[in-house]
């Protein structure tokens, strides 16, 4: 009886530990929540994960947690779980994992593209948007918005906003320095050979991050293609060993070898970059214009407010393609999972109210300096009054035409390779050519798969 | 109770739980990653079975041959001049009359340190601005070095970094060897007229070649796995100059998306690495146990 009595406890004290471990966290949820009471709801929760995080996105994440309030008290028992992660991380490490392992967030940080929404949106990861925007009268506010995010004509991510990549420029330093507003290729080089001059970096780099330095190569290749770019080389139009885009990387390592950028950038960061010209060492710096809120009272780079110009890179002597065309983007957004429950889509039905409206469209615009995804009375683009997101704006509206970052129309494997070779390219271990050649491989035997 | 503790039953009741999560947490993975080096699974799409072109493609893959050879640095690094060192140190510390506590724990301190935060504070001493290198250089009119920007110095800095984390606790396991040998064996050797070095060279050395032993195996299986000091400080930069094997297996699985991969360069570097340990064990790694 004994030997009985041992072994049942023995059974009972096993059990309970892995019911214990195994216990759904909800089952002490509210008691209140009973179905007897008509008022009760159950509470549930959100996943939310963003990339707001850090003082440079200070503005932003207060968009973000108004929004949240804002749905948390319209969707009864919603709570949002907020997830904030570093840009790249989430985009190359976390979120291919949990897109992988099935576990995604209800709602995340989106980037479009091959290589993120859409291959996402082939494995059915991602939500068909296309019946919410219809519900809430949405989809014809938006503006052009949707090709990085559209498969089989179903919309799968909604971008927060647009973007435009172009030069900042210390309008001090350029006029203490005698310089002019760089506008002309031959005033770039004039003002980078002064800059260097007087101990000044030209140009405020930080390549640590292969993304940052191919902003300005990914610019100054569509300067050079007559027509088709980017999306030339996934369909085998264009070879990253053709002329044209190999004299983009001749340029950047041409400018490389004048020592244009900053000293040691392959050990620099993001961050580091925008110090550097925040601190007044640098003249120029290539970026996209979301930076521009950056330079306002109680940001990162306050010290510099009213002091910065921005332009689009200008016309490249002897490029062939349109001079007057920009990389403009509509790339970064919000997606959501396919995998939710009726109360989770009431949340995310909610959520997009609540951020795809001109009021948070607007507040974007002005607060953070970020161009709307979404179409906005001209009365309300005039409350615009910073001067530098004016000057990106009206920089924007000159452009006779645009193109994409590439990296959200290659194959991840390629745009990987990009980063590393432009970064060999740097540390002066491969020439133009032979960038543009290893690149073509992989490009290769990318579009030979599926 | 004498009675239960002979029941089988009772036995099996505590085995059952632990061999199924065993079987749960790394007999299932292991051989899932077995099955998926055999395919291009790219975590989203349907596998497909390609019999051994990933590890084809993976011996003739100059990224990650390279990542073999910064593994390589690490070993010969770890076991050439780290081991060496660490032996000296355990020797001067355990001559050490007065605080001797202070000395081990002092050295011990690093290696308790997350390596997130080793490799933040390495990077603030690297900096070519503002760090402390930077400024005892410009002392004497040099240059700042780019350490972790520059292919020629990246390597360098790491594996500086990377002894300083793990000196001290083989320091301590060394000190430990050494402190247990027999104070009236080293006083016949004083007796005798040995001096000091002749002490530590003659008779301190060959009698904690036992746990030297141990060190260098455990400092070439480390190295065959180092990735989180090289993430931190440089993630394999600049231009892939301290990409190790463990990180290119992290980026192909993750950044690529190429899972099927990224399963065959663990599956490469796990062998890699009982080779290595191996082949010491046979050859030098032979130790007859020490008797006093």
């Amino acid at each position: 009886m004994k030997r009985n009595a041992m072994v049942i406890l023995t059974l009972i004290l096993v059990m309970s530990t892995f019911s214990a471990a195994c216990g759904d966290k909800n089952n002490n949820a509210s008691p209140s929540a009973s179905p007897s009471d008509p008022a009760a709801v159950e509470p549930f929760t959100v996943s939310l994960r963003h990339i707001q995080i850090g003082e440079p996105q200070k503005f932003r994440k207060a968009i973000l947690d108004d929004v949240v309030k804002k749905t948390e008290s319209e969707v009864p028992g919603l709570k949002f779980e907020l997830d904030g992660i570093e840009d790249a991380v989430n985009r190359f490490t976390k979120l291919p994992a949990e897109m992988a392992t099935g576990n995604a967030p209800k709602i995340f940080d989106l980037f479009g593209g091959n290589a993120d929404a859409l291959k996402y949106a082939k494995a059915g990861r991602l939500l068909d948007l296309t019946p919410i925007l219809e519900e809430l009268g949405l989809k014809d506010k938006f503006l052009n918005v949707f090709a990085q995010f559209t498969l089989d004509g179903k919309i799968y991510g909604l971008p927060i906003g647009g973007n435009m990549e172009g030069v900042f420029y210390n309008t001090e330093i350029f006029k203490t320095n005698g310089l002019n507003a760089p506008t002309k290729w031959d005033d770039l080089i004039k003002a980078a050979d002064t800059l260097k001059s007087k101990g000044i970096t030209p140009f405020a780099m930080g390549s640590q991050a292969g993304w940052v330095p191919n902003m300005l190569v990914n610019t100054v290749i569509g300067r050079h293609i007559t027509s088709g770019f980017p999306n030339g080389l996934t369909d085998g139009t264009l070879k990253w060993n053709q002329p044209e885009i190999v004299a983009g990387y001749a340029i950047y390592q041409d400018w490389v070898k004048k020592d244009y950028f900053t000293k040691g950038e392959l050990g620099k960061t993001y961050d580091d970059m925008l110090n550097e010209f925040a601190a007044g060492k640098a003249g120029m710096m290539f970026d996209g214009s979301w930076r521009s809120s950056a330079f306002k009272a109680a940001a990162v780079a306050a010290s510099l407010e009213g002091k910065v110009g921005f332009i689009a890179l200008p016309a490249i002597n002897g490029a062939q393609g349109d001079q007057s065309s920009i990389n403009a983007n509509y790339g970064n957004g919000y997606g959501f999972s396919s995998d939710l429950n009726d109360n989770e889509k009431k949340a995310v039905t909610a959520f997009i109210k609540n951020l795809y409206n001109d009021e948070m469209q607007l507040r974007g615009l002005i607060e953070d300096g970020v161009l709307p995804s979404m179409k906005l009375s001209e009365e309300a683009l005039a409350k615009v009054t910073d001067p530098l997101v004016k000057q990106v704006m009206e920089t924007m509206s000159k452009a006779s035409s645009s193109f994409v970052h590439y990296d959200s129309v290659v194959q991840k494997a390629v745009n990987s390779e990009s980063e590393v070779q432009l970064q060999k390219l740097i540390a002066g271990k491969a020439t133009a050519q032979q960038v543009g050649d290893a690149l073509q491989k992989v490009q290769n035997t990318e579009n030979t798969k599926k | 109770m004498k009675s239960t503790l002979k029941n089988p039953a009772v036995y099996l009741m505590f085995i059952i739980p632990m061999i199924v999560l065993y079987g749960l947490f790394f007999l299932y993975p292991m051989f899932s990653s077995v099955f998926y080096a055999f395919t291009n699974w790219n975590g989203l799409e349907e596998t497909q079975f390609i019999g051994i072109d990933n590890f084809k493609t993976a011996f003739g893959d100059k990224s990650f041959l390279s990542a073999i050879g910064n593994n390589m640095y690490f070993i010969f690094f770890s076991v050439g001049i780290q081991i060496p060192v660490i032996v000296v140190f355990a020797l001067l510390i355990s001559n050490v009359k007065k605080l001797q506590g202070f000395y081990k724990t002092t050295v011990f301190i690093p290696s308790i340190l997350s390596t997130s935060v080793i490799g933040i504070l390495w990077g603030f001493i690297y900096d070519p601005d503002i760090g402390p290198i930077a400024a005892f250089l410009g002392f004497f009119g040099i240059d700042p070095i780019y350490w972790l920007a520059e292919s020629k110095w990246a390597m360098i800095a790491i594996l500086i970094t990377n002894a300083w984390q793990w000196v001290g606790f083989y320091i301590v396991l060394i000190l430990a060897a050494i402190l247990a040998i027999p104070r009236d064996i080293e006083e016949a050797a004083c007796v005798d007229g040995a001096t000091a070095p002749q002490r530590a060279w003659y008779l301190t050395v060959p009698l904690i070649k036992p746990i030297i032993s141990v060190v260098v195996m455990l400092s070439i299986a480390g190295a065959m796995r180092v990735v989180d000091i090289v993430l931190v400080m440089t993630n394999g930069g600049p231009a892939g100059a301290t990409e190790v094997m463990a990180s290119y297996m992290v980026n192909k699985a993750i950044k690529y998306g190429d899972y099927g991969y990224g399963m065959a360069l663990s599956i490469i570097i796990f062998a890699l690495a009982l080779v290595f340990t191996a082949i010491y064990q046979i050859t030098l790694g032979k130790t007859e146990r020490t008797e006093y």
